[in-house]
């Protein structure tokens, strides 16, 4: 055999006497070259899986930086920031007095308490299953509007527009139907309040 | 000779076949505990009961990834004088990682499936879902890594420095309900305070703990042992790849 790998003289890889050629088909790489072809197919896709990797974290800190380090004002905070928000979209979190929420006029207008301080709000989308939970907290996207209305704490001169509702239920499980109010409703809400505990249907 | 070859290749042995029994067994008792002993929560109705798959998970997660920075630390610190270069160390490292990302996505879908019904949304960008997917990603690269072509020794120290900057966003995973304003409410567990949970519900999450340690203690075993395994094939591949071409060469000569 006088191959010299790249077909040759022999003008291909066919043996004289027609059997197959075992030549070598390149000369014999070293360990390292060996390992340079195992590996470069590998490295390309990890490299893909890194650059895709980069891109999604990229995206999440931007995510963060937007949503997460204020992801919503309490009542008290919304009502000090009103003249600043102005009609800005925010999100506002509170717990739902019981006993002012009313949904037949197709809308479902309630109050809004957290720190003493009392929201009213009209809400203009489903909200989710939980809602009904007695003092359940509640975060609403949507914006200050004008417009007058009596609420527990006396009257103010805006009405919190929202269009979505998330449910943030507490850290408390409990198997105690009867226990509920308690668990969703802390020991000290009301310390400092003008607004009582009866004021709100509440016993005590 | 056979089955001698055949007990090298495999990943059991009787303590992991006892501990895959007692993991498929535990699952059995949480099975019960979790959907029928256990009562429904007084707010969220049955949909508690995904309290018994969501918490275990992060926890174990989180314990692999102590884990993980545990045997990076001791890999960066020791790697080089130990006789096997620290390979025992970066493979407890590797597998650890493994499990805890495989947890952290059952987290993550757990969570969002949870979300649903009690938030109204799979999904919401707050501190906590932010660093929880961010540690999701972060150790995801960390596996990626792992798999980058080089030296044995040199990848693998690559890796336990990742993993222990990784190891950062632990806390701050953990701690995200307390530092910043979240829709995910605040840890129901905390040190040297009484749970937020009555008796029953409690129980069952306990049971739920173990039952998903052990599961996670079980795969965690065999995926060192496959590492190990696949370790061996890599090295033997390329020896007789090596050996393959120098014969060829020979031949040819």
């Amino acid at each position: 055999m006088t191959s010299n790998g790249d077909g040759g003289e022999l003008g291909g890889r066919q043996d004289l006497d027609g059997g197959p050629d075992l030549t070598p088909r390149t000369e014999a790489p070293h360990a390292d070259d060996i390992r340079r072809q195992l590996r470069a197919g590998q490295r390309k896709w990890v490299a893909s899986i890194v650059a895709v990797l980069i891109v999604v974290v990229g995206f999440i800190v931007v995510q963060f930086l937007r949503d997460a380090t204020l992801f919503f004002r309490n009542v008290d905070e919304a009502i000090d920031q009103r003249d600043d928000l102005g009609d800005r979209r925010f999100r506002i979190q509170g717990r739902v007095i019981p006993t002012s929420v009313d949904s037949s006029s197709g809308v479902v207008t309630f109050e809004l308490m957290h720190n003493c301080e009392v929201a009213g709000v009209r809400h203009l989308t489903d909200p989710p299953e939980l809602f009904d939970n007695p003092w359940t907290p509640v975060v609403l996207e949507g914006r200050w509007e004008p417009g007058a209305i009596d609420l527990v704490s006396g009257e103010d001169t805006h009405v919190f527009v929202s269009d979505r509702m998330l449910i943030k239920h507490t850290n408390e499980y409990t198997s105690d139907f009867e226990a509920r109010v308690e668990a969703n409703l802390p020991a000290d809400f009301f310390d400092g309040c003008d607004i009582t505990r009866a004021d709100v249907g509440l016993a005590g | 000779m056979q089955q001698a070859e055949r007990k090298d290749s495999m990943t059991g042995s009787l303590a992991t076949t006892t501990l895959g029994w007692a993991s498929g067994a535990s699952l059995i008792v949480v099975l019960v505990t979790g959907l029928i002993t256990s009562p429904k929560d007084a707010n969220q109705g049955e949909a508690v009961r995904l309290l018994y798959v969501h918490v275990p998970m992060i926890w174990i997660a989180y314990g692999s990834f102590i884990i993980t920075a545990v045997y990076s630390g001791l890999f960066v610190a020791k790697a080089a004088s130990r006789p096997d270069l620290g390979r025992h160390l970066d493979r407890v490292a590797g597998s650890a990682a493994e499990i805890g990302v495989v947890f952290t996505g059952l987290t993550l879908v757990s969570g969002a499936l949870w979300g649903r019904i009690t938030w109204g949304v799979y999904w919401q960008w707050d501190a906590r879902l932010t660093t929880t997917v961010l540690m999701f990603v972060t150790y995801l690269g960390y596996l990626a890594l792992r798999k980058l072509p080089a030296d044995p020794y040199v990848r693998s120290r690559r890796a336990a420095i990742v993993a222990l900057i990784a190891t950062v966003n632990l806390p701050i995973v953990h701690y995200s309900v307390d530092w910043w304003r979240t829709l995910h409410q605040g840890a129901s567990i905390t040190v040297g305070n009484k749970p937020e949970y009555t008796n029953d519900i409690l129980i069952a999450l306990l049971f739920a703990v173990v039952a998903f340690t052990l599961v996670a203690l079980w795969l965690g075993i065999h995926r060192y042992r496959v590492i190990r395994l696949e370790e061996i094939r890599e090295e033997e591949g390329i020896e007789m790849a090596i050996a393959a071409r120098r014969a060829e060469a020979e031949v040819g000569s």
